[in-house]
């Protein structure tokens, strides 16, 4: 079909629009990457799982000739109804990036040299299997270390069940996120390692202390459909949005009021209006009889007095004290506390502060009852996926599992993972150090602070496999790299929950067959268990990772709850049948379930319980814990017996140096960028509207600050701390504190495609190694740095 | 006749720029690298515009998402030598990109910053153009594009209605944008309807119109922050 340019003209009142031709109309740069199982120029809309970050978004993705060219979101998705975020669309450009790895690469030149040879998937799982052989054959299987990032669902089952029958104890989940979620307060105050949702579209007050919601929330998707929803979805009452934060953000713009603090100091802020509150009588009394422990001061078996909450914060934090630390008013704090107690139903919540400084704002969230509420701190229930049977370990796996864990986990408080430990212990060789290591959506190298601290634990690893489908500053250093599958071309679960509190579970489903010769890592991973055969090739009795999948569903077909996702008026009719003990899916066998899983995207089961105190409160108390006693039990020994120490408490982070460095260093996150997706244009081209910055890495300085040290908007300046310094452009913005510089993460990459090498700059190479002892994490916001014309 | 118009909710925008990345991809938008960037070649048929005001820590800063107005009164249809952009029957302002000269009389008429000239011929790495959606025509270099309020999802829906032996109902034609948007907060219909939701919204007590003064007559109303 061809078409004059007349014709063009009269066929759409020319808008320079040609209308769906298909086939014949466009000269394409390369043939189509898969089969034609469609006429030419006919469309289908496929539903699957955005990958592109933790959002769990459904995604329709529109197929023309075996080529994905649009995505929009799945109306019958739960988590998104239809809607998405900038990252969602843009997995267009990371299926399609030109730089993919196309294949498994062994290295031939030095480590980070970039010298590679193509080779193929056999040879690679040869050479792996050899490896992983020979280490057992050596009775080291415990020297295996596969350190995993941010992902959900079965994949990280099967990996552990690898390392189980393999051998080894160490799976290290490297999550780190100052602006990741805050656990550590859940676990402080209800003894939950879990996830938590909080139901903001019914919230009415919302006081945030740094947490990135419209920024980089951990779940995007959930904070921006939410904030319409909290704003203006319920006649006659509008959300209250107070941020609190060191630097006017993009939440910070969107809130009804943006209250400056001094870095690090919300905790003491918490605090302050927790004593304000309670001085006042203002908070809910009725809850905190009923549902805590130690707001009152309480004697414990040995007939010992301990000091509660209620005294200790009113002799502790009156507001002179937390004014003077924090820079904010005493009025302001005054305000603040009534403004919180009594607009009900209220929520505080923070970010991924140190653990008693979160501890400190989930108080509040205590004080006024916001547990277990509408418009307050959920727990959702778990999906019930099949377990994996148990499997058999020979003595070799046995002796390995019986070995410490390299990053000596079992002895951390909260049982989270170490990261920093793990590279440390790499380095010092004690208790040993690891043979071979597994990199499975994890970029230390970049997305951790003080990567050279890693690079160096690397350089004690002899043999180190990278599984990302993108060449990434930790990739580059490998010596063998096993391309995954984009998130648009594998099979996978993804299972999560509403801000409600209720489960879902979306389902990954490859939308075009692989374009480059990857594998996904699930299907490796159960091959490289074959190749190894004996026990641990029966512990993998799947054909591939879809297998594996179905395996997982079949419990939730047998678990009779919910349903395929359906329409929003569906839930009422899902809830008020099963709430009568009936159930009446839209499916009558495994293989219509499954049909429909994949025709409408997931599974979800409507129904949050309210008040099952077991699932709330898993503290030793049963109840909502203001003295953290299931801290105690772990920290007794290293602590002493300080009741401070199990109390909401602030920890002063010591400034140093002032003198020399006069600035304190605030990182802060993008929507576009959050340490991945940065290979991909139309996100660098949206970095930070508020400044019209694309493409780059800048500073924002306070302007009267900048004019001090001689500094113009758009000069080029280092920025110098004790441990490094970077170029980039200053950006002179009213919305910076004077004294505080406020730097984005997401660029700066030293290798990758065109699009992400050499762009800007990475601005956790000016942090140092300062860890928190309880986390094993570095500390947010104890970095000064100087500033000085390039 | 339909006279389509935008309403844009600022009490609810996150300020996400999903409505941006959506455009890029609905339009086949040309990919602008960091050099052209810096050189403020870039082409966004709808961006967020910063308003920063006053000085810290008594600041406030509005990011408005602003695609084309679709005046009434359109400055930049009238300074166009070869009727390559007019307004049409609908109220679109309309571009032909094939008519464009390239003289960018209309990119310094426009008051709003909203059309865009192409410098270099739009290119795509091979292992993306098939990516390219087939229903939007690629740009040339020497001409000018806009937002055309996705004109061609209009066509399509037309079309289906007509095939399906019905009247256009409002749910039938979405720009990408719109469709996109996380929080809700943007609107789209007919003006003409008195009782189509952006027309009803067009009339709340919170709307307004950017450069009201000049007399453009925008169709694109926003409703501001607060009570």
């Amino acid at each position: 079909m061809k078409l004059s340019r007349r014709d063009f003209l009269k066929m759409g009142g020319g808008i320079g629009v040609g209308i769906a031709l298909g086939g014949g109309f466009w000269k394409w740069g390369q043939p189509p990457p898969s089969s034609k199982l469609l006429p030419p120029g006919i469309e289908k809309w496929v539903p699957t799982v955005c990958g592109q970050c933790l959002g769990g978004c459904g995604i329709l993705v529109r197929m023309i000739d075996g080529w994905a060219t649009n995505i929009i979101g799945n109306p019958l998705h739960p988590i998104n109804r239809g809607a998405l975020c900038p990252k969602g669309i843009a997995a267009l450009q990371g299926l399609y990036d030109p730089d993919r790895i196309r294949s498994p690469l062994k290295r031939i030149g030095k480590r980070g040299e970039g010298r590679w040879q193509p080779i193929s998937w056999k040879e690679a799982i040869q050479e792996i299997s050899n490896q992983l052989r020979e280490l057992r054959e050596n009775g080291e299987p415990h020297k295996l270390v596969v350190l995993g990032g941010r992902y959900r669902g079965l994949m990280r089952l099967l990996w552990e069940r690898f390392l189980e029958v393999y051998g080894s104890p160490n799976y290290i989940d490297n999550q780190f996120r100052w602006d990741g979620i805050p656990m550590e307060g859940l676990f402080l105050t209800q003894g939950i390692h879990t996830l938590f949702t909080f139901d903001f579209e019914n919230v009415k007050y919302l006081l945030s202390f740094s947490a990135p919601l419209l920024d980089s929330y951990w779940f995007p998707i959930h904070a921006l459909k939410a904030f319409g929803q909290f704003r203006r979805g319920r006649t006659g009452q509008r959300g209250r949005l107070v941020q609190i934060e060191p630097r006017l953000s993009i939440t910070g713009m969107k809130a009804d009021e943006w209250i400056p603090i001094q870095p690090g100091t919300e905790g003491i802020l918490a605090l302050g209006i927790a004593h304000m509150i309670i001085k006042e009588g203002l908070y809910d009394k009725e809850f905190v009889l009923k549902n805590t422990f130690g707001f009152e001061n309480w004697v414990d078996s040995k007939e010992q007095t301990h000091i509660g909450f209620h005294d200790f914060v009113l002799s502790e934090f009156p507001p002179q004290r937390v004014s003077s630390k924090t820079g904010i008013p005493i009025d302001t704090i005054i305000r603040l506390s009534r403004e919180f107690a009594t607009n009900q139903p209220s929520l505080a919540i923070g970010y991924r502060d140190r653990p008693f400084h979160q501890m400190a704002v989930w108080a509040l969230n205590g004080l006024v009852g916001a547990i277990d509420r509408r418009g307050g701190i959920l727990i959702p229930k778990s999906i019930p996926f099949q377990p994996f049977p148990s499997p058999s370990k020979d003595r070799a796996a046995r002796k390995g599992l019986e070995r410490k864990r390299i990053d000596e986990v079992r002895e951390s408080p909260f049982g989270i993972d170490q990261p920093y430990l793990f590279a440390k212990n790499s380095i010092s060789g004690i208790p040993y150090r690891p043979k071979i290591l597994f990199l499975y959506y994890s970029n230390p190298f970049f997305s951790n602070p003080c990567p050279e601290f890693f690079q160096r634990a690397f350089d004690q690893i002899p043999f180190i496999v990278s599984f990302s489908p993108y060449m990434d500053d930790t990739t580059q250093y490998v010596d063998l790299i096993l391309p995954d599958h984009t998130p648009l071309e594998r099979w996978q679960d993804d299972p999560l929950f509403l801000n409600n509190g209720f489960p879902v579970l979306g389902i990954r489903q490859p939308v075009t067959p692989p374009i480059h010769q990857t594998r996904a890592t699930g299907d490796v991973l159960i091959d490289l268990a074959r190749s190894l055969g004996g026990e641990i090739e029966k512990a993998f009795p799947w054909k591939d990772f879809k297998e594996v999948l179905l395996y997982g569903l079949k419990g939730i077909y047998e678990s009779r709850r919910g349903d395929v996702f359906g329409l929003e008026y569906d839930e009422a009719w899902i809830r008020m049948l099963q709430r009568g003990g009936w159930w009446d899916p839209s499916y009558k066998s495994f293989e219509e379930f499954w049909e429909l899983l994949l025709e409408k995207g997931g599974w979800w089961d409507p129904i949050y319980e309210f008040g099952e105190r077991e699932r709330i409160y898993k503290t030793p108390s049963k109840k909502f814990e203001f003295y953290s006693q299931g801290i105690k039990g772990v920290l007794l020994s290293s602590k002493g017996e300080e009741d401070s120490s199990f109390l909401p408490h602030w920890e002063e982070s010591v400034p140093k140096e002032e003198e020399k460095y006069p600035f304190i260093l605030n990182i802060f996150k993008t929507m576009a960028l959050d340490g991945r997706n940065a290979n991909q244009p139309w996100l660098q081209g949206i970095l930070g509207p508020h400044l019209f910055e694309k493409w780059a890495t800048w500073v924002e300085i306070n302007p009267i600050t900048a004019s001090k040290y001689d500094i113009s908007d758009g000069d080029w300046v280092w920025v110098e701390s004790p441990h490094g310094k970077i170029k980039v452009k200053a950006r002179l913005y009213q919305g910076a504190m004077p004294h505080v510089v406020n730097i984005p993460f997401g660029n700066g990459h030293r290798t990758g495609g065109r699009w992400s090498k050499k762009i800007g700059e990475n601005p956790y190479r000016l942090l140092g190694l300062e860890l928190d002892s309880l986390t094993g994490q570095p500390i947010h916001g104890n970095t000064r740095v100087k500033i000085y014309k390039a | 006749m339909h006279r389509w118009g935008m309403v844009i909710d600022l009490d609810k925008c996150t300020a996400c720029q999903t409505c941006v990345v959506a455009c890029l991809a609905e339009n086949n938008i040309a990919l602008i690298g960091p050099e052209e960037s810096a050189k403020g070649r870039t082409i966004h048929w709808i961006e967020l515009v910063p308003y920063i005001q006053g000085e810290y820590p008594h600041v406030k800063v509005r990011l408005i998402p602003r695609p084309c107005m679709h005046c009434d009164h359109p400055p930049c249809t009238k300074v166009c030598p070869v009727y390559a952009t007019y307004l049409n029957e609908e109220g679109i302002v309309a571009q032909i990109n094939y008519r464009c000269i390239g003289c960018r009389y209309c990119t310094t008429a426009c008051p709003y910053t909203v059309k865009y000239f192409n410098w270099y011929e739009p290119r795509w790495p091979d292992e993306m153009r098939g990516a390219l959606n087939r229903d939007v025509s690629i740009r040339t270099k020497g001409v000018v594009e806009k937002c055309t309020f996705c004109h061609h999802r209009l066509l399509k829906a037309r079309e289906k209605a007509k095939a399906e032996g019905r009247d256009l109902l409002p749910e039938d034609y979405v720009p990408a944008c719109v469709e996109a948007c996380p929080s809700g907060a943007m609107y789209f219909g007919d003006l003409n309807d008195p009782f189509s939701t952006v027309s009803q919204l067009s009339r709340e007590r919170r709307a307004f119109r950017l450069m009201e003064d000049l007399g453009t007559e925008p169709k694109v109303y926003y409703l501001s922050e607060g009570m």
